[in-house]
């Protein structure tokens, strides 16, 4: 493996970490995240999201001042890993403020995106 | 409770805070000045008295403050209202139960009175996103949503800073949330209330 494809790799979270290939993303959903402005709270763990996150069509079905989460699941096509983000913004009028983004390597949110098809 | 005027500015309040130090301090001079113009008591009268006062000025207010708020807090459970949603604002604190329609206001310049009052009694509610300047210099320093009652104009910031920042900064974006917030919070409980 080159060098400097790995060193590319480092920049693309939605790129295999093991192949440094780009992933092709297989699913791609908006969850509310019962979270109000000025309240947010990290959280590493897979439960808190499989409790908390509400499923939503479009932004306009989040409340004024609460938090949004977007779910990208990734497949890398050569080795067959799996790689989901989460990326946690605050929807405010046509912006978004960007909170963080966490990611699940090992499958924990497999079942609950099974479950929100 | 629920017509009295509303009242954002004691001004005795106001004028005390603000000229009782100062008279505290006059007094202390001219006491040293009389009969201590050396030794302790003078170094207690000329350093003690402005040493308080600007205690006072910064600590004063705020204690007070604070214990308004716990005062306004415990007015609304007693009479059963929930605390649906509040605003601490550095000049006033609002307190909404969005299901009966009443509303909790407490102003940091008026500590003698803390309001409950029926949503029914704001007219109008909006934001002000502060937005100011042209071209790379446009940007906010402060954001604050705004409701009146009975034509009194209340303003309680959601973010104020000495610096301008640019309107999607992650400080605008948050204080524009947060009043838009508010501003909904305010208008479906005056939706709510029969």
């Amino acid at each position: 493996m080159g060098i400097i494809k790995k060193i590319k790799a480092l920049f693309h979270s939605d790129w295999c970490s093991s192949c440094q290939i780009a992933m092709t993303e297989n699913y791609k959903q908006l969850f509310m995240l019962p979270m109000s402005v000025g309240h947010y709270v990290s959280h590493e763990n897979a439960e808190y999201y499989k409790k908390n996150l509400v499923k939503v069509s479009s932004k306009k079905d989040i409340p004024i001042g609460i938090y949004a989460c977007g779910i990208k699941k990734y497949r890398c096509s050569k080795c067959g890993n799996n790689l989901v983000q989460l990326s946690i913004f605050l929807p405010v009028r046509n912006q978004e403020k960007y909170e963080e983004t966490i990611y699940f390597k090992n499958g924990e949110l497999d079942a609950f995106i099974d479950n929100n098809r | 409770m629920e017509n009295k005027k509303i009242k954002k500015i004691n001004l005795l309040y106001l004028l005390g805070y603000i000229f009782i130090p100062v008279i505290l301090i006059t007094i202390c001079y001219l006491i040293s000045y009389n009969f201590f113009r050396e030794g302790t008591m003078c170094v207690i009268l000329l350093l003690g008295s402005p040493f308080i006062s600007i205690i006072w000025w910064i600590f004063g207010g705020k204690i007070i403050f604070k214990k308004n708020k716990k005062r306004l807090e415990n007015m609304f459970k007693e009479q059963g209202l929930v605390q649906n949603n509040t605003f601490y604002g550095d000049g006033a604190e609002v307190i909404v139960d969005v299901n009966a329609g009443k509303i909790g206001l407490q102003f940091f310049w008026n500590p003698t009175e803390s309001y409950i009052i029926s949503a029914k009694r704001i007219g109008k509610a909006w934001v002000d996103d502060g937005k100011g300047g042209v071209g790379f210099m446009e940007g906010s320093s402060c954001v604050s949503f705004l409701f009146t009652i009975d034509d009194v104009k209340v303003r309680v910031y959601t973010f104020k800073s000495n610096q301008r920042f640019k309107m999607n900064s992650d400080y605008i974006l948050t204080g524009i949330s947060k009043a838009d917030k508010m501003v909904n919070v305010l208008e479906t409980a005056r939706q709510n209330d029969k």
